[in-house]
C-alpha cells in the first residue's frame, strides 16, 4: 500500500496552522490511514488505494483541515478558459487511443513540491493507472515547448529525442531495449507498428507516453507554468488521474487552465472539476451504523469529510462530491464518510438481538476426536503446508506422479503442488527431527486436496488422518494396534484388513483397510528405501485414513 | 562411613583379587558387572575415597583407505621418481605422471611431495633426478602400519611421532585418541577389603515373585538415589497452534456462530468477482495469487448469479452503483486458484442461506503468492465472522469483536476507518498488546457492499469480518518468526506446556 512521509512544518504551511506532530499523529488515523511510523518532525502514513487523493500534502491537508472542522463543505476549484490546444492524430487509435491535457499557470516550485510531485505521479500510475496500463501522466515545463501540441505516433527507428535522464538522443526502439524505463514498460507499446509521441508545434518531443518525458520539458524549481498530459485506453481513467493532480497542484498555489483536445471527429475540453452529485437518504445511513442522525447532523458530518450536502427531500439529501474523490461509488460510500465525519471513536458498541446457537462443522469435529485419541495413544501432533513438492511428495516416497493439483507460479519449488496425502510431510518431520530422542509417535489431522473432475473447482478437500512411529523396534504389529485402537475408539466397525502392496511400504507388512467394500486407508512398515531417501535409521511403520467417508 | 551398595562392593573386591590396581577393561571383565556401572561404582568410591581413578590418554592411529593404498602401491612422489628414472631421470611432469600411471587425483600431489622432499630439480616444466633417493621415515611409518594394523602413537619414536602428523594432513592415516582409566585402592580403601566386605544380594526391582511368595522380607531391597535425574518421557499432545486454535473456535461457538468449511481450491468467481472485485484489480495478478497450471478452469455457478455479477461489475446494474464501468468476462472468472481469503467460502455459503438470522464463522488456511520470510508465510491460517440479519449495524458489529476479542484476553480493541473492496462503511481493529506495550492490527472489517449481496438475492445487512491467526499464535507463544510456527521441531513441541 502507499504511504506518505508528511514533515511537520510542510504540513502546517498547507492547513495554515501550527500543530504538534503528536496531534497529527491522533487525528491522521481517524481519516482511515495507518500510522506507519512517527519521527521528531514528520509522520509517516500509509493510505488505502480507494483514497488515492492521498498522495499528495493538499490531499491530507483537505481532510484533515475538515475533520478537525478548521474548514469545511466542498473546496472550489476554478477552471479558467484556455487556448492550448492538443491535435489527435488518428495513428494513436490503435495503440493509446486517448489523451486529456490541463495548464497549471502561476505554481512556484521547490525541490520539495517536486520530489512529492514525482511520488503522487508513480501513486497515481499505480492506484489508478493499473502500473501505466489504463492511464499515464506527464508533467512539462510548458514554456519550453511551442503549442499547439500533436499526440501522435512516431516511427521506432527514425523518431528521436533525449530521454529524461539522460543527455543524448535515442531512437524510440533504442529506450525501449536500453532505458529503465523502456525496459519496464515496453510490453505496453512494443506490439504496436508505431509507437505514442506527444509533440510541439516545432516536432520537438514532450514525452513518449507512458514510457517516459523528454528531457526537453523536464520540471525544475524555476518552472512556473505546467502542461499535464494523460494519455491511456481507459476515458474513466484519465479523468480520475487527471483531477487528483490538478486540484493538488491548484492547492499547491497554481491556477488551472483549460486545454481542447481535438480528435479528429470531436473535441474534449479538460480537465472537468465539476463535483459529482449521488443522493443519500438518511434513514439508511442510520440504519446502517445504528445511529439517529438528524438531517444536520448528517449534513456537518458530510461537510467535515468535504463534501456539501442540501435537502431535497424529506430525509433525503443532495450531496456534492469533489472531482478529486475518485472512490465513491454507490450511496453507501457516503454512509461511510457521515461514520467518518461523525467520528469512528464515538461510535459506541451495541450487542445485535441475533440469538443462534453454536454448532461446529462436523469434519472439525472429527478432527478433534480424533486428536484426543491419538493423543491418549501417546503421539504428537504437527502442523504441515497442504503446499508441497514432487521430490517428497512422490519420488521419496518411491511413487508414481499421478494427477495432483499444481500450481502455475510457484513462488518456490518447495511449494509447487497440492498433496494428496499427509504422511509424506510426516516422513519430512521425522527426518528433520533426527536429533530428538526416539521413539518418536508424531500424527496429524488435516486436509489433502485430490483431483474430481466432477466438482465445481475440479478437485476436492478431503479430511485425513496419518500417524508414524519410529524407533528401533517400530513394525507392523504395533501400528496395527494403533490403527485398530483409532478405529475402534471412533465407533468404527467391520472394517477389513486385507492385503495390499502400496510402494511407500514393504511388501509383506503392509495392508489396506476396507469399510464397507471401500478402501479407507493403509497401515505397514515403511519401505526402508523410503528411510533411506529421508535418511532415517530407525524402523518406523505408519497408518493413513481418509475420513472424509465417516464424517 | 555409608554402607556400599552391591555394584560398589564386587567393585572393591575385585580391585583386591587384581592385586589393588587395574585398567577398568579388566575390571569389567574379571567382576562381570557392566562398564557403566564399574564407572559408576568407582566415581562414587573415589567420592568416599576408597579408591583413586588414574586417567591416561593413549591415541591409536591406523591406514585410512587411501592410507591403505599408497602402503601396497608406494606414496605418489615414490611411484613418479621410479618412473623419471625409468624415462632416463629426466621428463616433462605429464611424461612422469604417465609413466608411473598415477590415477588423476594424484597427479598434482605427486609434483608437490617430490618438490617438497626435495627428490627432483625442476626447471620448467622439466623434471631431472640423479637416483632413487633412500626410504623416508614417513614410508616406513606406513609400511610399519600396515603390517601392524594399528599403533600406539605414545610408545614410537619421535620422528615417527612427527611423519605421522604429516601423514594425518595428507589423510593417509586416522587417528583416534581415547581416555585410559585404572583405578588403585587407597590406603583406606586396602583397609576395608583387609576388614572384610561380605557381598549380599541385592534387589532392585520388586517382581510379582517376590510379592506373592514374600520373600521381599529376607532380600535387601535396594535403596535408591532419589536425587539422581531418570530418563525423560514425553507425554502425546496437540500442537500448540491447534490450541489456540481451538481457543478461537470456541469463542465462535460459545457466541452461537456456526462453523462452515468450504473448498481451499476455488474459482476466481466466488474468490473476487463475487466480491466485487475488477477483474484488473492488483490482487488478482500472478503476484499475489496462486493460479493453478492443473486442474485449470473450473465451473461458473448459474447463470443469473453469474449475469447479475456481470452487471453490477460493469454498470452497478439494479444495485444503485456506478460499477466499475469496464467489460466483464467470464474467462478470467473461471480460473481456478488457491483461495486467498476464507471469504470466497463465505459468500458463497450467504448465497446458499439468504434467510436471515446467518451468524457462520471459520477459521481456516488460505493462501498468498509470498515468498517465506519471518514475517510471511505463502499458506496461512485466516478467522473468519460473518453475522446476516435484519437490522444489524455496524454498532453491532464493532460491540460483536469487543466481546469476541475479550474472550481471547485482548482487553482494549479500537476501531479506525480502513478500505476493503467488498465492504463499506469499513474499519479495522487494532489491540493493545500490555506485554509487549503496543498495538497490533487484529483485523479487518464491515459490511458487505450492496454490489456483493445483491446479485445474490441477500436482502439483508451482512456484518463480517476477518484477520490472520499466525499473528495472535505468536503473541501468545512468544514466537518472532512465523516460519518457526510450520516447522513441527519436536523438541518445541514437546517441551512447550500444556498450560500457559
Amino acid at each position: 500500500m502507499p504511504v506518505i512521509v508528511l514533515n511537520k512544518n510542510r504540513f502546517c504551511s498547507f492547513i495554515g496552522r501550527s500543530i504538534t506532530v503528536e496531534e497529527m499523529a491522533k487525528w491522521l488515523p481517524w481519516l482511515g490511514t495507518s500510522l506507519e511510523e512517527t519521527g521528531p518532525d514528520y509522520v509517516k502514513i500509509e493510505f488505502n488505494p480507494n483514497r488515492i487523493d492521498f498522495s499528495s500534502y493538499a490531499g491530507v491537508a483537505r481532510a484533515f483541515c475538515g475533520l478537525l472542522e478548521w474548514k469545511t463543505g466542498l473546496p472550489k476549484y476554478k477552471v479558467q478558459k484556455g487556448k492550448i490546444v492538443v491535435n489527435v492524430d488518428s495513428t494513436v487509435s490503435n495503440v493509446r487511443p486517448h489523451i486529456l491535457g490541463a495548464v497549471i499557470r502561476n505554481i512556484r516550485l521547490d525541490v520539495d513540491s517536486i520530489a512529492e510531485l514525482m511520488e503522487m505521479q508513480e501513486d497515481l500510475h499505480w492506484g489508478i493507472g493499473r502500473d501505466r496500463k489504463k492511464a499515464s501522466i506527464g508533467v512539462h515545463n510548458l514554456d519550453r515547448v511551442q503549442t499547439p501540441f500533436t499526440y501522435t505516433t512516431g516511427d521506432p527507428n527514425t523518431a528521436k529525442f533525449v530521454p529524461l535522464d539522460k543527455t543524448t538522443e535515442m531512437s524510440l526502439k533504442e529506450i525501449l531495449e536500453e532505458h529503465e524505463k523502456g525496459k519496464a514498460y515496453r510490453y505496453l507499446v512494443d506490439w504496436a507498428p508505431r509507437y505514442p509521441l506527444l509533440i510541439d508545434r516545432k516536432g520537438r518531443v514532450l514525452s513518449m507516453p507512458p514510457i517516459i518525458n523528454g528531457e526537453l520539458t523536464r520540471v525544475d524549481s524555476l518552472t512556473q507554468n505546467l502542461f499535464i498530459d494523460v494519455t491511456g485506453p481507459d476515458i474513466n481513467a484519465l479523468a480520475r488521474s487527471m483531477n487528483v493532480l490538478v486540484t493538488a497542484l491548484a492547492d499547491m498555489g497554481g491556477s488551472v487552465e483549460s486545454v481542447r483536445v481535438k480528435y479528429p471527429d470531436h473535441t474534449v475540453v479538460s480537465p472537468d472539476l465539476t463535483a459529482q452529485q449521488m443522493k443519500l437518504r438518511i434513514s439508511y445511513a442510520n440504519k446502517l451504523l445504528g445511529l439517529k442522525l438528524s438531517e444536520s447532523q448528517a449534513v456537518r458530518s458530510l461537510r467535515k469529510c468535504r463534501l456539501d450536502a442540501k435537502k431535497v427531500g424529506k430525509g433525503v439529501l443532495e450531496v456534492s462530491i469533489p472531482a478529486y474523490r475518485t472512490d465513491i461509488l454507490h450511496e453507501v460510500d457516503l454512509v461511510e464518510e457521515v461514520a467518518i465525519g461523525y467520528g469512528y471513536f464515538r461510535l459506541k458498541p451495541t450487542k445485535p438481538t441475533t440469538v443462534t446457537t453454536g454448532k461446529q462443522h462436523k469434519a472439525e469435529e472429527m478432527a478433534n476426536h480424533v486428536r484426543q485419541i491419538m493423543i491418549g495413544l501417546g503421539f504428537t501432533e504437527v502442523m504441515n503446508f497442504i503446499l508441497t513438492n514432487e521430490v517428497v511428495h512422490y519420488k521419496k516416497m518411491r511413487k508414481n506422479i499421478s494427477k495432483m493439483v499444481r500450481l502455475a507460479n510457484p513462488v518456490s519449488t518447495e511449494y509447487s503442488i497440492a498433496r494428496e496425502d499427509l504422511l509424506p510431510s510426516l516422513m519430512k518431520n521425522l527426518a528433520d527431527n533426527r536429533h530428538e530422542s526416539y521413539p518418536q509417535r508424531i500424527f496429524e489431522v488435516s486436509d489433502v486436496i485430490k483431483i474430481k473432475e466432477k466438482a465445481e473447482t475440479r478437485s476436492e478437500r478431503r479430511l485425513h488422518v496419518a500417524a508414524v512411529s519410529s524407533h528401533p523396534t517400530a513394525n507392523f504389529t504395533e501400528i496395527k494396534s494403533y490403527t485398530e485402537a483409532l478405529l475402534t475408539n471412533l465407533g468404527l466397525t467391520g472394517w477389513k484388513i486385507k492385503e495390499a502392496t502400496p510402494p511407500s511400504f514393504l511388501e509383506g507388512r503392509v495392508a489396506a483397510i476396507h469399510v464397507r467394500q471401500k478402501k479407507i486407508g493403509i497401515l505397514g512398515e515403511i519401505h526402508p528405501e523410503v528411510l533411506n531417501n529421508f535418511e532415517l535409521e530407525n524402523p518406523t511403520s505408519a497408518f493413513e485414513i481418509d475420513l472424509e467417508g465417516n464424517l | 562411613m555409608s554402607e556400599l551398595r552391591e555394584n560398589e562392593q564386587k567393585t572393591m573386591l575385585t580391585l583386591e583379587k587384581l592385586g589393588g590396581r587395574s585398567p577398568v577393561a579388566q575390571i569389567v571383565k574379571t567382576s562381570g558387572l557392566a562398564h557403566a556401572a564399574v564407572m559408576r561404582a568407582a566415581l562414587s568410591l573415589s567420592t568416599k575415597k576408597l579408591l583413586q581413578i588414574h586417567e591416561q590418554k593413549q591415541t591409536t592411529i591406523a591406514l585410512s583407505e587411501e592410507g591403505k593404498q599408497h602402503a601396497e602401491k608406494g606414496l605418489p612422489e615414490r611411484r613418479s621418481i621410479r618412473a623419471l628414472i625409468k624415462l632416463g631421470g629426466e621428463a616433462t611432469v605429464e611424461e612422469t605422471v604417465n609413466e608411473a600411471a598415477l590415477e588423476e587425483d594424484f597427479t598434482t600431489i605427486a609434483s608437490g611431495w617430490l618438490h617438497r622432499k626435495n627428490w627432483v630439480t625442476m626447471k620448467g616444466n622439466m623434471l631431472k633426478t640423479s637416483g632413487e633417493p633412500p626410504m623416508e621415515v614417513d614410508e616406513k611409518l606406513l609400511s610399519l602400519l600396515q603390517e601392524k594394523g594399528s599403533l600406539i602413537i605414545e610408545s614410537i619414536s619421535k620422528e615417527m611421532k612427527s611423519a605421522a602428523y604429516v601423514l594425518k594432513k595428507r589423510k593417509l592415516i586416522e587417528m583416534d585418541e581415547k581416555t585410559l582409566r585404572e583405578l588403585e585402592l587407597t590406603d583406606t580403601g586396602w583397609k576395608l577389603v583387609k576388614r572384610g566386605i561380605k557381598a549380599v544380594e541385592e534387589v532392585s526391582q520388586l517382581t510379582p515373585e517376590l510379592i506373592l511368595s514374600k520373600k521381599w522380607q529376607k532380600v535387601k531391597l535396594r535403596k535408591f538415589d532419589v536425587t539422581a535425574p531418570g530418563p525423560v518421557v514425553y507425554p502425546g499432545k496437540i500442537h500448540p497452534m491447534q490450541e489456540i486454535i481451538q481457543m478461537v473456535r470456541e469463542a465462535f461457538l460459545e457466541m452461537g456462530f456456526t462453523e462452515i468449511r468450504g473448498s481451499i481450491v476455488q474459482t476466481a468467481f466466488w474468490n473476487f468477482d463475487a466480491l466485487f472485485q475488477p477483474q484488473d484489480h492488483p490482487a488478482r495478478e500472478m503476484m499475489d495469487t496462486f493460479y493453478l497450471a492443473q486442474p485449470k478452469e473450473g465451473r461458473l455457478p448459474r447463470k443469473n448469479f453469474v449475469d447479475a455479477v456481470a452487471k453490477t461489475h460493469e454498470n452497478g446494474w439494479i444495485t444503485g452503483s456506478r460499477g466499475w464501468q469496464y467489460k466483464w468476462g467470464p474467462q478470467e472468472a473461471k480460473k481456478l486458484i488457491m483461495r486467498t481469503h476464507t471469504t470466497a467460502v463465505t459468500i458463497h455459503y450467504l448465497a446458499e442461506h439468504r434467510e436471515p438470522p446467518v451468524k457462520v464463522f471459520s477459521v481456516d488456511r488460505i493462501y498468498r503468492n509470498e515468498r517465506l520470510d519471518y514475517k510471511h508465510l505463502a499458506e496461512l491460517y485466516q478467522i473468519e465472522g460473518i453475522i446476516m440479519d435484519k437490522n444489524v449495524t455496524l454498532r453491532d458489529l464493532i460491540g460483536t469483536l469487543k466481546e469476541f476479542y475479550l474472550k481471547l484476553g485482548l482487553k482494549r480493541v479500537e476501531f479506525w476507518p480502513s478500505y476493503f473492496p467488498y465492504t463499506e462503511p469499513s474499519a479495522q481493529a487494532t489491540a493493545y498488546v500490555p506485554e509487549l506495550k503496543t498495538w497490533i492490527e487484529l483485523c479487518g472489517m464491515g459490511i458487505f457492499r450492496p454490489e456483493v449481496v445483491a446479485p445474490f438475492g441477500i436482502k439483508h445487512p451482512v456484518l463480517a469480518w476477518g484477520g490472520g491467526l499466525e499473528r495472535l499464535v505468536m503473541l501468545k507463544l512468544g514466537v518472532d518468526d512465523i516460519r518457526f510456527l510450520y516447522k513441527n521441531d519436536l523438541g518445541w513441541i514437546r517441551r512447550s506446556p500444556v498450560c500457559r
